[in-house]
């Protein structure tokens, strides 16, 4: 990043096919919808593009990725919170049915999409702080300055969402439709 | 170490991050209490669910994206660095030039200019008007030349793109799909591409082409014939999820003569159930 700072713009090309899979497959199970997760994720890199001169060298690159892809998030949510969102064909098959059928409680047992469903049930701040603490490359000291907070707590709260993803999480995998 | 410190720690634990010491200590403790390793695997099992959740590989319009803004930046870079170093010189390198005598000079040489050009003037006349009439005829005949090619060049344009949006069937899939991208990437279609576009959306037999098609239509969604090439197609579309995007597309559009065709969607028994809820919320947004 010290590169691209620099002008060799070249360098975020690099940085971007290295970086953009881990950030999108973030994105995707923080907003939970694939086009939204490619749209914040083009805007991140819009904005390093565009910001690369304030970059410092401070850190790792990925925190100050994350740390721009928080803010850019909290721009969609804010902007969601308003507006209709359009269909993600992919999720089509989650769409609540006044009718369902055999097929829909197949799908209902998958885990995965249980998972997805607890997942978009936790809070926005645990969802945030739970799927921060995954990346191996963001130590809970990253995720501690990311959330303004100390390490402590970023650990506290990171247990403490993990706790209420597993109690959902089991719940549905009791009852799917719960 | 107690309780709450090891619960602190599970998730650093479970992704090997803790220091050796660290992680041994807390294997012993959960060794020691079978309650919190039994809570201690749940966990693990979660994480290990939640690592292991399927993620879809972006579309490569990201990529496309990305890097045609770094091509543009870079090209801004390249242009505007020189230029303002050429145009603007700092002001100390210009500051010695001026001398005071410099506006007498340049006066005194406007006054000979002025005198020769006078001179040639009044001694020349004849000659200077049949020369400026040649000179007028050969311009005029240039620009006329140079009309003509650029006429010929939009027209060979024109052709060639309307060439390339006709329909053909026989043509691969990957190459229509180059061709609506294409389109879509124009800043300011003309009537015919636009049209094209619909054309593509309504008889394509790829539905990633027709769904491509929709896409590239969407920043002309405030059109009327737009909105209306997509109302119109929607009740010939077989596929669900080009019909949930063209639903989509109608409700973003706030194309209120949508509501009928979609009221008889969301009634319709032989649509997919998706496409019928999709129906119903764009009749409530509607």
């Amino acid at each position: 990043m010290l590169a691209v700072r620099d002008g060799d713009l070249d360098a975020l090309g690099e940085l971007f096919e290295r970086h953009h899979g881990q950030l999108f497959g973030y994105l995707v199970k923080f907003t939970g919808h694939r086009a939204s997760a490619e749209d914040i994720t083009q805007t991140v890199f819009q904005r390093i593009l565009k910001y690369r001169h304030t970059y410092r060298d401070t850190g790792s690159f990925s925190a100050w990725m994350y740390h721009l892809a928080r803010r850019c998030s909290a721009d969609y949510f804010r902007k969601t919170a308003s507006a209709p969102v359009a269909t993600d064909p992919l999720h089509l098959v989650e769409h609540a049915d006044e009718s369902p059928h055999a097929g829909q409680h197949e799908v209902s047992r998958d885990d995965h999409a249980l998972l997805k469903t607890a997942l978009a049930q936790l809070d926005q701040a645990d969802r945030e702080v739970l799927l921060l603490s995954r990346f191996r490359e963001l130590p809970f000291v990253e995720v501690a300055r990311l959330l303004e907070c100390s390490v402590g707590a970023a650990k506290v709260r990171a247990h403490r969402a993990l706790r209420q993803l597993r109690d959902i999480y089991f719940r549905l995998q009791e009852n799917p439709l719960s | 170490m107690n309780e709450p410190r090891v619960r602190e720690l599970f998730i650093e634990h479970h992704h090997g991050a803790l220091p050796p010491a660290e992680a041994a200590e807390l294997r012993a403790f959960l060794a020691a209490h079978p309650a919190l390793q039994r809570e201690f695997d749940e966990f693990a099992s979660t994480l290990d669910a939640l690592d292991a959740m399927p993620i879809p590989p972006p579309s490569s319009r990201l990529r496309a994206q990305v890097l045609a803004a770094i091509d543009a930046e870079k090209r801004a870079t390249r242009r505007n660095f020189p230029a303002v170093s050429e145009v603007m010189p700092p002001r100390s390198i210009v500051a010695p030039r001026r001398l005071p005598w410099i506006w007498l000079v340049r006066i005194t040489t406007a006054c000979a200019l002025l005198a020769v050009g006078y001179f040639v003037g009044t001694r020349k006349p004849a000659e200077t008007v049949v020369a400026s009439d040649a000179t007028l005829a050969a311009g005029e005949r240039v620009s006329q030349r140079e009309l003509a090619d650029l006429r010929r060049q939009v027209e060979a344009m024109n052709r060639l793109v309307s060439d390339s949006l006709l329909p053909q069937p026989l043509r691969p899939t990957n190459e229509r799909l180059k061709t609506v991208l294409a389109s879509a990437s124009v800043e300011n279609p003309n009537d015919r591409i636009i049209n094209e576009l619909i054309g593509s959306l309504a008889l394509d037999p790829s539905a990633n082409v027709r769904l491509t098609a929709l896409e590239a239509l969407y920043p002309h969604a405030d059109l009327e014939v737009v909105r209306a090439g997509v109302l119109s197609s929607l009740p010939r579309e077989q596929s669900p999820l080009v019909q949930v995007a063209m639903i989509d597309f109608l409700t973003a559009a706030r194309d209120r003569a949508a509501a009928p065709a979609l009221d008889r969607i969301s009634r319709s028994d032989t649509m997919d159930r998706n496409v019928r809820a999709a129906a119903m919320r764009a009749l409530n947004q509607l």
